[in-house]
């Protein structure tokens, strides 16, 4: 009798397990900041960039109004500015100036700057950023909602759009996965219902 | 809530047998479209290669005076699917443009649907796809890569449309008149103009055999066939006598009762076997 209370006992403790793992990776997400993305080579704070010095989103992920990938600027695009600003000369910035000099450095050498991947969907989803900033900067007087259900009073600009499905990016000085939606397929669903557009599977499948 | 507009489609493909040569233009087309595994003479060996649309060859008469006919097959996209009520995932399903739809990642391969296909049209990948490195930097992005244990078909080539309905939508005018969309048209605008959306086996084929236009659109090519082919199943339905002779439309299996949305034109012999000019 003995054995076969213990048994019971391990097999209990064992799906008991597997179930408080099931529920913590389906409602914590990312579960543990497992899906946290790994640190960038180079320290870039859209603080700085956006909320004080207001550059817009498109200027740099110059893609974005154009195709599907927002695409993240060349070494290039970031020397425009870089040529000239340093990160002022206090000892307080060292440290922005150390990674100015990298982004300097990786022009000079004329090597890519290998930056880690935030956001990334499933191989099986197409996102096309272009029509989707198109819906929302249009100013057509249809009415347009955002993922929760709220109706959008004013015809949004790019910057806008962006934090429907990225969050306040701009404030943040590590962008992570968590910042803006979950990006799970209920999220994208939700908002194409509430704008009544197509929720045909191929759509974004295919 | 935001009232829909759009305009609906059923689209359909007329194979005319009389034009079609053999020529296997649409089957490399296809493959290179939709990221098909390369298929080696091991994979056929084991009738398990992969051909999305497949040219079938026929011999007719004895030697010396034999003639080869040829006929594609690929997914009907019936309107009576019999893969989609076995699916117990909903992975395969009829969408409202009159396609059957393969949905690859709720699929769990068990392969009832490839079973109960009529016409084998359904592929089951038996392993990783895999290509030389060469050839990796040419797989179409639009296309997923479909992983081992999991079932596949002709798509009717939809992230074509889906890639045309952006461009219209992008240009914002009216393909048929010019004219600017404005308003609540210009949210689900989804009419398509001829020549914008073809499957890469129709835009391959040299001979013009494959047709593909929405069977809805009174200019397109295919709509009076489709017509036609109707009217032989009411009348067969009615058990009316039908002239064989009279109509070259008919659809493949058409006992099955299926109704795909593909039509087959027949192959018309002038001077039948027996009967020609030496």
């Amino acid at each position: 009798m003995l054995p076969l209370v213990v048994a019971g006992g391990v097999v209990t403790v064992i799906m008991g397990f597997i179930l408080v793992v099931l529920l913590i990776s389906w409602f914590s997400n990312p579960p543990f900041g497992l899906g946290n993305a790994p640190p960038q080579p180079v320290a870039f704070p859209h603080t700085v960039h956006v909320a004080d010095n207001n550059i817009q989103c498109e200027f740099c992920h110059r893609n974005v109004t154009k195709g599907e990938a927002a695409t993240v600027p060349a070494v290039e695009s970031c020397l425009f500015c870089h040529q000239e600003i340093d990160g002022g000369s206090s000892t307080t910035s060292a440290n922005s100036q150390a990674e100015i000099q990298k982004v300097r450095d990786a022009f000079d050498s004329e090597t890519p700057i290998d930056w880690e991947r935030v956001h990334r969907l499933p191989d099986h989803v197409r996102f096309i950023h272009e029509s989707h900033i198109r819906y929302f900067t249009d100013d057509d007087p249809t009415k347009k909602y955002g993922i929760n259900g709220e109706e959008l009073k004013e015809t949004l600009d790019v910057a806008l759009t962006c934090t429907i499905c990225h969050g306040d990016v701009g404030n943040k000085t590590v962008v992570q996965p968590k910042t803006g939606q979950s990006l799970k397929m209920g999220t994208c669903l939700d908002c194409h219902r509430n704008n009544n557009v197509p929720t045909d599977c191929t759509v974004c499948h295919k | 809530m935001v009232t829909t507009n759009k305009i609906k489609h059923k689209w359909g493909m007329v194979v005319d047998l009389d034009r079609c040569t053999g020529c296997q233009a649409c089957v490399i087309a296809c493959q290179a479209e939709n990221n098909i595994p390369i298929n080696t003479k091991d994979y056929f060996q084991q009738r398990r290669a992969y051909e999305w649309i497949r040219i079938e060859r026929y011999w007719e008469g004895e030697f010396p005076n034999v003639k080869a006919k040829f006929i594609p097959i690929l997914c009907q996209h019936c309107e009576n699917a019999p893969c989609e009520p076995v699916c117990p995932v909903f992975a395969t399903y009829h969408n409202d443009e009159g396609m059957n739809v393969q949905v690859y990642n709720r699929c769990i391969g068990t392969r009832y649907c490839s079973v109960n296909c009529p016409y084998s049209a359904r592929m089951f990948n038996y392993w990783q796809p895999n290509w030389p490195d060469s050839l990796r930097n040419q797989l179409n992005p639009d296309v997923t890569v479909r992983t081992r244990g999991i079932m596949e078909k002709c798509t009717f080539c939809v992230q074509r449309l889906r890639r045309g309905e952006v461009n219209v939508e992008q240009r914002g005018i009216e393909p048929l008149t010019g004219e600017k969309i404005t308003g609540e048209r210009k949210l689900n605008y989804r009419q398509m103009q001829e020549g914008n959306y073809l499957p890469a086996c129709v835009q391959s084929c040299p001979t013009n055999a494959l047709q593909f236009a929405d069977q809805y659109d009174e200019t397109g090519p295919v709509k009076e066939r489709f017509d036609e082919a109707n009217e032989i199943v009411e009348k067969r339905h009615h058990g009316e006598h039908i002239d064989e002779n009279h109509t070259r439309t008919y659809r493949l299996f058409e006992e099955v009762g299926a109704s795909p949305n593909l039509i087959y034109l027949k192959k018309v012999e002038p001077f039948p076997l027996e009967k020609r000019p030496r």
